[in-house]
């Protein structure tokens, strides 16, 4: 058999699926800005002008200035930063415990498999908005803080998923053969399991990518966001006051993580159509 | 099926547990003393430390504390909000109302919506219909809700003036009887679209994928082999089908009905449970942000019993052992 590598199966995927290829575009497009930020920004975005409360198109502010006189583009290529960082680390951990939690319960069953599906359960159960809201309240609301706390009320759903996925794997002709010529039990696991049976959790990590920005944005829109960096939510927030005479401060924030969510969704959901040929007959 | 719902209520049971358990815990990990936080302002005497503490038994070992707070939960007390100088338990009564108003409404009028377009887009998957909803229910997925609110402030209030701004009623106009429901059904319109757009999604994709799901079993396939009309195949087995799922959808959010919308009452200014919380961050006052959050809790495993109850009677397939 011709082993396949990770990148094959992937770009097979992008084959069969549009959204899947789109997506990965704007991904690039928006990772680029982000990256390029400093040489992209035409301000600083904590420099204030003198030009307060600015509309767009004036003054050589392409969408406008705050009140304070800080330039909105620079602002929003900066919150990028931001929230692609706090997303993605984030949604990368909870990937991460799913994955080698759902793994090791489904290979190995008993008794930590039990307990891991009652701890996934109740977990499933327990309004996490909330709970993320009142731990970084209490704790502060670093980025850090942030990205721990999403990460740690996130993961059950990966590791559900994975243990579902091995559960069927660890039957596979394949991996009896790896048995029988002696490959270890941790190799097994993680070389021949997890990898064939990953994908459905890269899929829901995108969407919780999607999530976690989201979920960064209300935090910072309800004064938790970390206070030393530019964010999508802080800036939506602090034009509020100014939604009648400074729209364009909360709209250009609220646009581009709408924008980005989107593009995290279709990746998501591309992968989704692609690994599922039931979905693919539909049509 | 007796022995199923003992196991779910039990289930329930060590959720609202957990809850309990993480407050405590956050509550000591937390960096500052438990007292302190309990406080729920900024210095506070020492004197009145003292009282917290001999109140909590803060200076007994661990696993008393946690049975006076669990002892304190079980008689219904949440503790105090020392800001607002009142039991958190009267607070959150004295808000349910409004935020009922506001998140039950909405989560009716999202799952009626959410569903039917649902069922629309589900039949012929690819046509019209189908592409612009789901076009729609990808930006409504997308937008954060305080976002979308105030966007429709600026169009619908600021600019165009047709509705009002904020709040649940206009003070200056001291309206009473008719005028009065009508006054605040008109403060409900920008809240109640906003809070309803952002659910929709969620319906419409199960109800649609499980349209999908459903027209393609075998049996209906029969059905029409044997020449049953669409409508009555639609009627009668593939809406009871596609319903299902549904369920469980508008049971969460009705559990959320009972912690408001923080997002959303804050945005425009409703005098919910949801803002409550929000000016509960900003004063530190800890203690009505857990209050809260053991409520949801309550409600929420509350629910999820309730949800099987519906799905036992409703799905004749299901046996619970």
């Amino acid at each position: 058999m011709k082993k396949k590598n990770f990148l094959t199966i992937f770009a097979g995927y992008v084959r069969i699926s549009p959204k899947l290829l789109w997506g990965l575009v704007f991904f690039a497009v928006i990772l680029l800005l982000a990256v390029l930020a400093p040489v992209l920004s035409p301000y600083d975005p904590y420099y204030l002008s003198d030009d307060l409360l600015a509309a767009p198109l004036t003054g050589g502010h392409l969408l406008g200035t705050t009140y304070m006189g800080e330039d909105v583009l620079s602002m929003i290529l900066y919150g990028g930063r931001t929230s692609l960082k706090i997303g993605i680390i984030a949604a990368a951990l909870s990937g991460a415990i799913g994955v080698v939690l759902g793994a090791l319960a489904g290979f190995f069953g008993g008794i930590a498999d039990k307990l891991l599906t009652e701890v996934t359960n109740i977990f499933l159960m327990i309004p996490s908005f909330f709970l993320i809201l009142i731990v970084v309240a209490m704790f502060g609301s670093s980025m850090f803080n942030v990205m721990v706390i999403i990460a740690l009320t996130s993961w059950p759903s990966n590791a559900r998923m994975m243990r579902a996925q091995v559960m069927s794997l660890k039957e596979r002709t394949y991996v009896k053969s790896a048995q029988t010529i002696g490959e270890s039990k941790g190799r097994i696991l993680f070389h021949y399991i997890v990898p064939n049976g990953i994908y459905p959790i890269i899929a829901n990590t995108t969407m919780n990518v999607a999530q976690a920005i989201l979920t960064e944005a209300s935090l910072s829109f309800l004064g938790l966001g970390d206070p030393n960096v530019v964010s999508w939510g802080q800036m939506i927030m602090s034009g509020k006051s100014y939604l009648v005479n400074g729209w364009w401060i909360s709209l250009f924030a609220g646009l581009a993580i709408m924008l980005v969510v989107i593009v995290f969704y279709m990746i998501g959901d591309g992968l989704n159509y692609a690994m599922n040929p039931k979905l693919q007959s539909r049509k | 099926m007796g022995k199923y719902f003992i196991k779910r209520i039990f289930t329930a049971l060590i959720v609202v547990l957990v809850v309990v358990g993480l407050n405590f815990v956050i509550i000591r990990l937390a960096p500052g003393d438990p007292a302190t936080i309990m406080a729920g302002f900024d210095n506070p005497s020492e004197e009145f430390k003292a009282a917290i503490t001999a109140k909590y038994n803060l200076d007994k070992p661990i696993p008393v504390q946690f049975i006076t707070y669990l002892s304190r939960l079980v008689r219904g007390d949440l503790g105090e909000s020392y800001y607002n100088n009142a039991s958190v338990v009267s607070l959150i009564g004295e808000r349910f109302g409004a935020s009922l108003l506001l998140s039950g409404t909405s989560a009716v009028l999202a799952f009626v919506l959410g569903t039917s377009l649902g069922l629309v887009a589900g039949q012929r998957t690819g046509g019209i219909a189908d592409r612009t909803f789901s076009t729609g229910a990808y930006i409504c997925n997308s937008m954060p809700s305080f976002w979308l609110g105030m966007m429709l402030i600026l169009v619908f209030a600021s600019k165009l003036g047709w509705l009002p701004t904020q709040g649940m009623y206009d003070m200056r106009l001291g309206a009473t009887g008719f005028a009065r429901v009508v006054d605040v059904a008109r403060h409900m319109v920008l809240p109640v679209a906003t809070l309803t757009l952002i659910q929709i999604p969620a319906y419409f994709r199960i109800t649609k994928s499980s349209v999908c799901q459903v027209l393609t079993d075998d049996y209906i396939t029969t059905f029409r082999i044997t020449g049953m009309s669409e409508g009555k195949i639609f009627r009668k087995y593939v809406l009871k089908n596609a319903i299902l799922p549904v369920v469980t959808v508008f049971g969460i959010n009705l559990a959320y009905v009972v912690s408001g919308s923080t997002l959303v009452e804050t945005v425009f200014s409703w005098p919910g449970i949801g803002i409550m919380m929000f000016n509960a961050i900003s004063n530190r006052d800890y203690n009505v942000l857990m209050g809260v959050y053991i409520i949801l809790a309550v409600s929420v495993a509350a629910v999820m019993i309730l949800v099987d109850l519906v799905y036992a009677k409703l799905d004749p397939r299901i046996h619970y052992e």
